[in-house]
């Protein structure tokens, strides 16, 4: 490992894997934490949400334990449809493919998480191209993501018109990462050289054209008092181990775009959007406000950038490495030890985790119509967390 | 021999009776209050109308708590019905009293055998004492309102007179608003802690008949003295905030009984807020109307009120939660029914009495100036709260028998009494024509509602409002009798499916204190609700119980500090205070 050290709590607190405690600048020994089932108090319900239910788009069992109108404890079971993943001894290659399906609509950090953690077990020079590459993929995979987020928040209010105009932008971006990589969720980009990547022209114009349309309809949506109610107070939390745009919305500047050695973001000059309303509300802005710096980032390297591809063919290395990156959700983790081009172990920290748990924290003491908005906010994805790696 | 004294009698004979024969006992009540009836009906007793509508109300009121208690008494050991038998006679003689003598008698014959029999049957004796508390209150202020009364005659005849200072009704009217639950700028909660910790029959008895002869006693002195604006809206005023106020604890109360206890102060509320109107108005038409409102709606509340109390005993528990109902057809009916009417819906007396009491103030508007504000203010209130009120009455309906599992130990008997009490309020509703002045009663021939079928609420020689209610009745049969004919093909079609949640097996039902959250959390500022740290219990704060209490409480404090500090043992001390104690009372006496 290059970067990662195994020291005591170095850094901001990320999460945890199966055997190990993540920070920023470390990692350490597990802990156990141990969930305690809400106490049942006289009066009180448990209202049964999913997991097959139509207001979710993945199969998820959420307890709502409320004395009526207000939620006083929230547990979310993100297991009810485990997948079990089997990496350990399958090739580089082979377990690529998986990987990038652990969370198919993520796939992209999922590969950048995992290519880094090669490059860093292998101990392999840092590929600019590459790096372009997977920053280019994160990026308009970043402005995908904050934009479904944006979608489903504009859904529970009823907000038909710009929830319908989002979801078309959302598909324009998907038809531009099919135009630049071949699939629209990036599969495969890695695994089947290329003689480069081909950037076809026009795309600017069109992320351009994109990014213009969706800056209005922000600003439709702030001066929206419907909207904004809806969101603001709800949903508050300030913990220092909040992650992604949960962390930068409560006043924290945590970023792997900036604190992790991974991939560089300092060539485009990036810095983190931050609001402190603690709130979904802060979220939304930190959201829309992201997918502003993600077009720059963008545009800077389909313009002037030399994006190139991994190749995950003929690897024989032995080695442990780590990488972590920043998900649309906030740091996905990966650790990665390499037997002779095999996947010897691997364990993924996945930011949904985190934002589960800080999803329930923030739910307690809101009423149920804010239930929606709250959660939509914070993005989660069950199929990262709702699953197994062995 | 005034036949009505017939009923004090075979009711005295109830109370040794009660000691060995339960039975006998209560049949000896039923016995007494239905001479009583008879009686008034017929005309013998004591009173005229409209004071005579009081014995005939009370007098249902006990005949179908009494036939109730023949079972549910049952476990309550052998003081109980004799006790109650007590109570009943103190209030019969309240109602024969032509003397304020006699009145207080009756006061405290019924009050002490009540306090007793809550005491008696809790571990803890903290409500009697709640109860005993404020009864003696109210009797201070009816004894004081009783002085100024004879005197203003200038003679010792203590019976009851016309006067021409409002300060005897002021004074009678806090005691019995003191026994009605109700006390000057706020609700008290005593009513709902004694009340709710009586055994059912006994808290039937209290908050119908019971808080009924406050109403009785504010009545009695209230047509002996002048119009007085300052003191009708002073009643007005602590009548509507009591209506809401009561309401809306309620509506969030866990304990059945408590929450019985708080609807009686509601309705006292409302009547108390009738009686300030009454008060503040000079003679008119819209007066004469406020005198049918208020025993319409004493009626009304009286009857009901003994239905939902003994629709409670038959759950055999006191809180919403711990209710296995017994699914009974006819036990249903009858909650359903007094709900109802509790709910201020037609076609039962409490839907005739909402509707009077609504009118009453909207009317009140005509009479323009301050009187017409206060009435379309009073009025608005009275709405609001009665709309609450239903959703206590839902609440009640809802978690005591549709969430129910079939397991009460009700007998089959008690069933029938509630359905009877249900019954009543219809009957009641349908033959309120009889009931009400006819100088309000019409007809509208053109549209075939045929004379003496209308009930009309004017302030002028024109109607303001009008209702039918047998037509009412008719139109309600028919329309449901219609939609069930055409709609009830449910044979051979009916599928019932498990239910679906969320795809897993999960068994939860809504809570009683779930449903009443959303008030809780919308009227926290009034409520004061609080999330206990920790578990985060959500309760709400009674703030006039609450600030009664810390005034208590700090006096005491007080009052020790100055034991200890002052006049600790010093002959000196105690010289100067029975000095000072000695001239404030002389001043006192000298003044009044």
């Amino acid at each position: 490992m290059q970067y990662y050290k195994t020291a005591r709590g170095n850094g901001r607190y990320i999460g945890q894997t199966r055997s190990y405690t993540i920070y920023s600048d470390s990692i350490d020994s597990p802990v156990k934490v141990e969930k305690k089932p809400a106490d049942i108090i006289p009066g009180e319900l448990v209202f049964n949400y999913g997991p097959s239910t139509g207001g979710m788009i993945e199969s998820v069992r959420i307890a709502l334990s409320t004395p009526g109108e207000m939620i006083r404890s929230v547990a979310v079971d993100p297991t009810y449809k485990l997948r079990t993943i089997k990496l350990s001894g399958l090739s580089l290659k082979d377990a690529f493919i998986l990987v990038e399906r652990i969370n198919g609509y993520h796939s992209s950090s999922y590969q950048a998480a995992f290519l880094k953690a090669v490059e860093d077990a292998l101990l392999t020079e840092q590929n600019t191209g590459l790096d372009e590459e997977l920053i280019l993929q994160m990026e308009l995979e970043r402005i995908r993501s904050h934009l479904n987020v944006l979608e489903r928040l504009c859904e529970p209010a009823g907000f038909g018109v710009p929830y319908h105009q989002i979801a078309q932008m959302r598909e324009e971006v998907t038809r531009v990462i099919s135009s630049i990589f071949g699939h629209r969720y990036f599969f495969g980009v890695h695994n089947t050289p290329k003689p480069s990547v081909r950037i076809p022209s026009g795309i600017v114009t069109r992320t351009k054209d994109i990014e213009t349309r969706f800056a209005l309809l922000f600003e439709s949506l702030q001066d929206s008092k419907i909207f904004v109610n809806r969101l603001q107070g709800n949903g508050k939390i300030e913990k220092v181990w909040l992650v992604g745009p949960a962390a930068r919305a409560a006043g924290y500047k945590y970023d792997a775009r900036i604190d992790s050695p991974s991939l560089d973001y300092g060539r485009y000059g990036f810095e983190p959007y931050i609001e402190d309303g603690k709130d979904a509300f802060a979220r939304f802005l930190v959201r829309g406000n992201e997918i502003f710096s993600s077009f720059a980032i963008v545009n800077q390297i389909i313009s002037n950038g030399r994006p190139d591809q991994a190749n995950l063919m003929n690897i024989h290395g032995t080695g442990i490495g780590a990488a972590r990156v920043e998900s649309p959700q906030g740091d996905l983790f990966c650790y990665l030890s390499i037997n002779n081009g095999s996947v010897e172990r691997i364990e993924f920290c996945s930011p949904s985790v985190s934002n589960i748990i800080a999803f329930e924290q923030s739910m307690q003491g809101n009423i149920f119509t804010d239930f929606h908005f709250n959660w939509e906010s914070f993005g989660i994805w069950i199929s990262e967390a709702g699953v197994e790696i062995e | 021999m005034n036949p009505v004294y017939f009923s004090l009698l075979i009711t005295a004979v109830a109370m040794p009776v009660g000691i060995w024969w339960r039975k006998a006992s209560y049949a000896l009540v039923i016995a007494g209050s239905l001479e009583m009836a008879v009686f008034t009906l017929l005309g013998s007793g004591n009173l005229a109308y409209p004071l005579a509508y009081f014995s005939l109300i009370a007098s249902i009121a006990w005949i179908l708590i009494s036939i109730f208690s023949m079972t549910y008494s049952a476990g309550y050991g052998k003081w109980l019905t004799p006790l109650f038998a007590m109570t009943v006679f103190g209030m019969m003689v309240i109602l024969e009293s032509s003397d304020y003598v006699t009145f207080i008698i009756g006061w405290e014959i019924m009050s002490i055998p009540a306090y007793a029999s809550i005491g008696l049957n809790k571990e803890h004796w903290n409500a009697a004492y709640v109860f005993m508390v404020f009864s003696e209150i109210s009797t201070v202020f009816l004894v004081i309102g009783a002085i100024f009364a004879v005197q203003e005659t200038g003679t010792m005849d203590f019976r009851f007179q016309s006067l021409t200072s409002d300060l005897p009704l002021l004074l009678i009217a806090i005691g019995c608003m003191t026994k009605m639950g109700i006390t000057p700028f706020m609700i008290s909660e005593w009513l709902p802690i004694a009340h709710g910790n009586a055994p059912a029959n006994d808290s039937a008895l209290f908050s119908a008949t019971m808080t009924l002869m406050g109403v009785f006693g504010i009545a009695r002195i209230m047509l002996l003295s002048p119009s007085s604006i300052y003191l009708g809206f002073f009643m007005l005023a602590v009548g509507v905030l009591t209506v809401f106020f009561a309401a809306l604890f309620a509506y969030v109360s866990e304990n059945m009984k408590m929450l019985g206890g708080f609807s009686t102060i509601e309705n006292n509320g409302s009547i108390l807020a009738a009686i300030g109107l009454y008060v503040a108005l000079g003679e008119g038409v819209l007066k004469t109307y406020l005198l049918a409102v208020i025993m319409i709606f004493a009626l009304a509340h009286s009857v009901a009120k003994t239905g939902l109390f003994i629709g409670i005993g038959t759950t055999r528990k006191e809180n919403f939660s711990e209710v296995d109902s017994s699914k009974n057809s006819f036990l249903t009916l009858g909650w359903f029914l007094v709900t109802m009417s509790l709910s201020g819906l037609l076609p039962t007396i409490g839907g005739l009495g909402t509707w009077m009491l609504l009118e009453s103030f909207f009317m009140g508007a005509y009479q323009y100036g301050l009187i017409g504000i206060a009435s379309v203010v009073a009025g608005s209130m009275i709405a609001l709260a009665e709309g609450l009120a239903s959703a206590s009455m839902m609440k009640v309906l809802s978690f005591s028998q549709v969430h129910g599992h079939p397991k009460g130990s009700m007998k089959n008997s008690e069933g029938y009494v509630l359905l009877s009490t249900g019954v009543i309020l219809i009957l009641l509703f349908v033959l309120a024509n009889f009931l009400i002045q006819p100088q309000f009663i019409s007809g509208l021939p053109s549209v075939l509602v045929y004379n003496g079928f209308t009930i009309q609420s004017k302030f002028s020689a024109a109607d303001f409002g009008l209702i039918s209610p047998l037509y009412v009745l008719v139109i309600i049969i028919f329309f449901a009798l219609a939609a069930y004919l055409v709609f009830d093909r449910r044979k051979g079609k009916l599928r019932i499916v498990p239910r679906w949640n969320g795809g897993v097996d999960f068994d939860q039902y809504y809570t009683s204190f779930a449903y009443a959250s959303n008030i809780r959390l919308m009227l926290k500022g009034i409520l004061r609700t609080r999330i206990r740290d920790g578990n985060r219990q959500m309760s709400v704060v009674d703030v006039f119980w609450f600030a009664m209490q810390s005034f208590a409480s700090g006096y005491r404090r007080f009052a020790r500090q100055f034991a200890y500090r002052v006049m600790n043992s010093s002959i000196t001390w105690y010289m100067i205070y029975m000095i000072v104690a000695f001239m404030l009372v002389l001043i006192l006496a000298f003044v009044i």
